[in-house]
């Protein structure tokens, strides 16, 4: 699995770990309903949310290390190491699911089930859970926040042919990739069916997010070949920071609006409601993170001196174990919205959760480096094999 | 847990809640005014409903027709005269003696808002009404069904009430701590928030509502004994019925010096 000593001349890009850690910290503060923190989240401040920076990163990390490996290693075994992380990813998202049935049977059986006669209908899968199951084998079934990994899982099972297509026709396949996308943004009945139906669809569209995960592996990918020239022009900066803080002007009035109703807004959101559009990438939400993502990538150095701070190291070890800390960070949300359901306790308390689940995904993720360095320094498993963390695959 | 159980517990609470149809209700449990208390945050920014509120206040014929579901219906209450539509209509009614106050609950279990958009024509409608209170939001959330068409379905009937000059206020789901931990309403509010606040129309912030009721210890929603669940439902829908009738017309009479409110 590890990289490192195939490749001692290439430094880490630690921007990569840093601000997956963050987008990591706001999945599972997002996931937390009525927590004044997500006030503060990427999605208050800009048209997407930390689900695209995410996405973005991980197409990123994965063009890069794969794309290496398959001129190195060839076609096959870099394919087989993908299909390795996919095994990894499809075990991890069963594992959330038997968290999900575990919750819905025991909350089920304590509803007030005269009051609440509609929304026990939310248990009824459990009358049939063979079926569901089955559905959720086969990634039908996404509860809410179990609809990201399938997403990752049905991406990554598709990059061996995506990679091996940028090594002979890269303007072909972002071509077709971006068409595909636009197709969705102008016929939204392009979508992939879900349990239980007949109206369910997969929450993040694949026919849509694709582009945003294919074109940040093409960028990887490119990254091992001296970069994307044409980034590096100087009105695609200014227009990126236009973009940037158009969106922040806009998206933050919305939050401040929110906070206090006198507040103007700079734009109506109903006008603009069309192009936000979460499940299908809507424009606004891809051009928003590429923006972001352009910017960063020129004002920050990948071995910034800040990103290599004591400061810094929580980010970028929880960016490095994401899958775990991504898990993790589901399985925090759950219990932090049980706890402020059940004590509540205002904003104090809202805070104390937060605080304590990022304390607790840090000091996971700082378990984990210790005890792979340690195996390494042992001379123990080679390569780590029992992590098998993000972007050292 | 099996199959088997669930149904049995369907059953009873079937049995159980056809029953209480049947036991005479005294409504004098409910003449005990008790505070239902509701913090301005509530309602503090809503726009007030001018034409309604007239309507009332010059006593004059005045139609409130109710779009929902099982608890706006209000079955677990026992009687129709329980749900939270009919007691805001007898409140109302208290309040302003001298208007003729009609209250009319078209609830329907278990339909979505598109299925709701496509009866406004022949069951809201021809009631004439002046004001109509929808209540929507929880099948969407319980099936995760797409937020963006939801938020364009009742976008939708909301411009169909208005093109008939029926003014509208919407209602959210409500709130529990098992449902919360069941269901992932949060993108169905805000969706609600968001689509009430682009049209100026009012949104009862029900699960907040009930949340609070819950937090200060007012409602305890988890007793689990058959005949305090019923106690409980005739409490809340009161609840309910009285605190719409205070976010109704809020914007009237000496509500309206109140810095802040109105907009």
């Amino acid at each position: 699995m590890s990289t490192a000593s195939e490749s001692p001349v290439i430094k880490r890009d630690l921007r990569l770990d840093f601000f997956r850690g963050l987008a990591l910290f706001c999945i599972f503060i997002d996931h937390i309903p009525n927590n004044i923190v997500a006030q503060f989240t990427f999605q208050s401040l800009m048209f997407a949310d930390a689900a695209e920076v995410f996405i973005l990163i991980s197409g990123y990390t994965a063009g890069m290390v794969y794309g290496r490996a398959m001129e190195r290693q060839g076609f096959l075994i870099a394919a087989l190491r993908i299909y390795h992380r996919v095994w990894q990813l499809y075990v991890a998202h069963i594992f959330l699911f038997m968290i999900f049935m575990a919750t819905m049977a025991y909350t089920a059986g304590a509803l007030n089930t005269s009051l609440y006669a509609e929304e026990f209908r939310a248990a009824n899968f459990l009358n049939e859970p063979g079926l569901a199951v089955v559905k959720a084998l086969t990634l039908q079934f996404q509860p809410a926040f179990m609809d990201i990994l399938p997403l990752y899982i049905v991406l990554l099972a598709v990059l061996p042919l995506v990679v091996t297509g940028y090594r002979s026709w890269p303007t072909v396949v972002i071509f077709a990739s971006m068409s595909v996308w636009l197709a969705v943004q102008i016929d939204k009945r392009i979508a992939l069916a879900a349990y239980p139906g007949p109206d369910q669809y997969w929450f993040f569209n694949p026919f849509a997010w694709q582009a945003l995960f294919f074109l940040g592996a093409w960028f990887g990918w490119r990254a091992n070949h001296g970069g994307v020239s044409w980034l590096d022009r100087r009105w695609l900066f200014y227009l990126a920071a236009g973009l940037s803080l158009a969106g922040f002007l806009i998206r933050f009035s919305w939050t401040l609006h929110d906070f206090y109703d006198p507040i103007p807004v700079f734009a109506s959101g109903e006008l603009l409601w069309p192009l936000l559009s979460k499940g299908n990438l809507g424009f606004l939400r891809f051009a928003n993170v590429l923006a972001l993502a352009l910017l960063v990538s020129r004002l920050i150095h990948p071995q910034a001196g800040f990103l290599a701070s004591r400061a810094a190291r929580p980010f970028v070890i929880c960016g490095r174990n994401s899958l775990h800390i991504f898990c993790l960070g589901i399985l925090l949300s759950v219990l932090g919205q049980l706890v402020l359901n059940e004590f509540f306790g205002g904003i104090l308390m809202q805070l104390a959760v937060s605080a304590a689940g990022i304390a607790i995904m840090i000091g996971v993720a700082a378990f984990m480096a210790w005890f792979d360095a340690a195996q390494q320094t042992s001379g123990g498993v080679v390569g780590g094999t029992m992590t098998g963390r993000g972007a050292r695959r | 847990m099996t199959p088997g159980f669930f149904r049995y517990v369907i059953l009873i609470t079937v049995i159980t809640a056809t029953g209480f149809g049947f036991v005479p209700v005294s409504g004098h449990a409910l003449d005990q005014a008790h505070e239902c208390p509701m913090p301005e945050r509530f309602y503090g920014f809503e726009p007030p409903l001018t034409k309604t509120i007239k309507a009332l206040a010059t006593g004059r014929n005045v139609v409130i027709a109710v779009i929902g579901g099982s608890s706006t219906q209000g079955r677990a209450a026992g009687a129709n005269a329980l749900a939270w539509p009919a007691r805001l209509g007898s409140v109302l009614s208290d309040r302003f003696p001298s208007a003729h106050i009609k209250v009319v609950n078209r609830a329907v279990p278990r339909q979505t808002a598109k299925q709701v958009l496509e009866r406004l024509d022949r069951d809201i409608l021809p009631l004439k009404p002046n004001l109509v209170i929808w209540e929507t939001g929880t099948m969407e959330a319980v099936r995760g069904a797409d937020v963006d068409a939801f938020r364009d379905t009742v976008r939708t009937g909301i411009e169909e009430l208005r093109d008939a000059g029926i003014e509208v206020v919407l209602m959210n789901m409500q709130f529990s701590r098992e449902t919360d931990a069941m269901i992932y309403f949060e993108p169905y509010l805000t969706a609600m928030r968001q689509v009430a606040d682009a049209n100026e129309v009012p949104l009862f912030r029900r699960h907040g509502i009930m949340r609070y009721w819950a937090e200060s210890g007012f409602l305890d929603l988890r007793v689990r004994e058959d005949e305090k669940r019923r106690e409980l439902a005739v409490k809340l829908y009161d609840c309910i019925g009285r605190a719409m009738a205070d976010f109704l017309t809020h914007g009237s009479g000496d509500s309206a010096a109140k810095p802040g409110s109105g907009r």
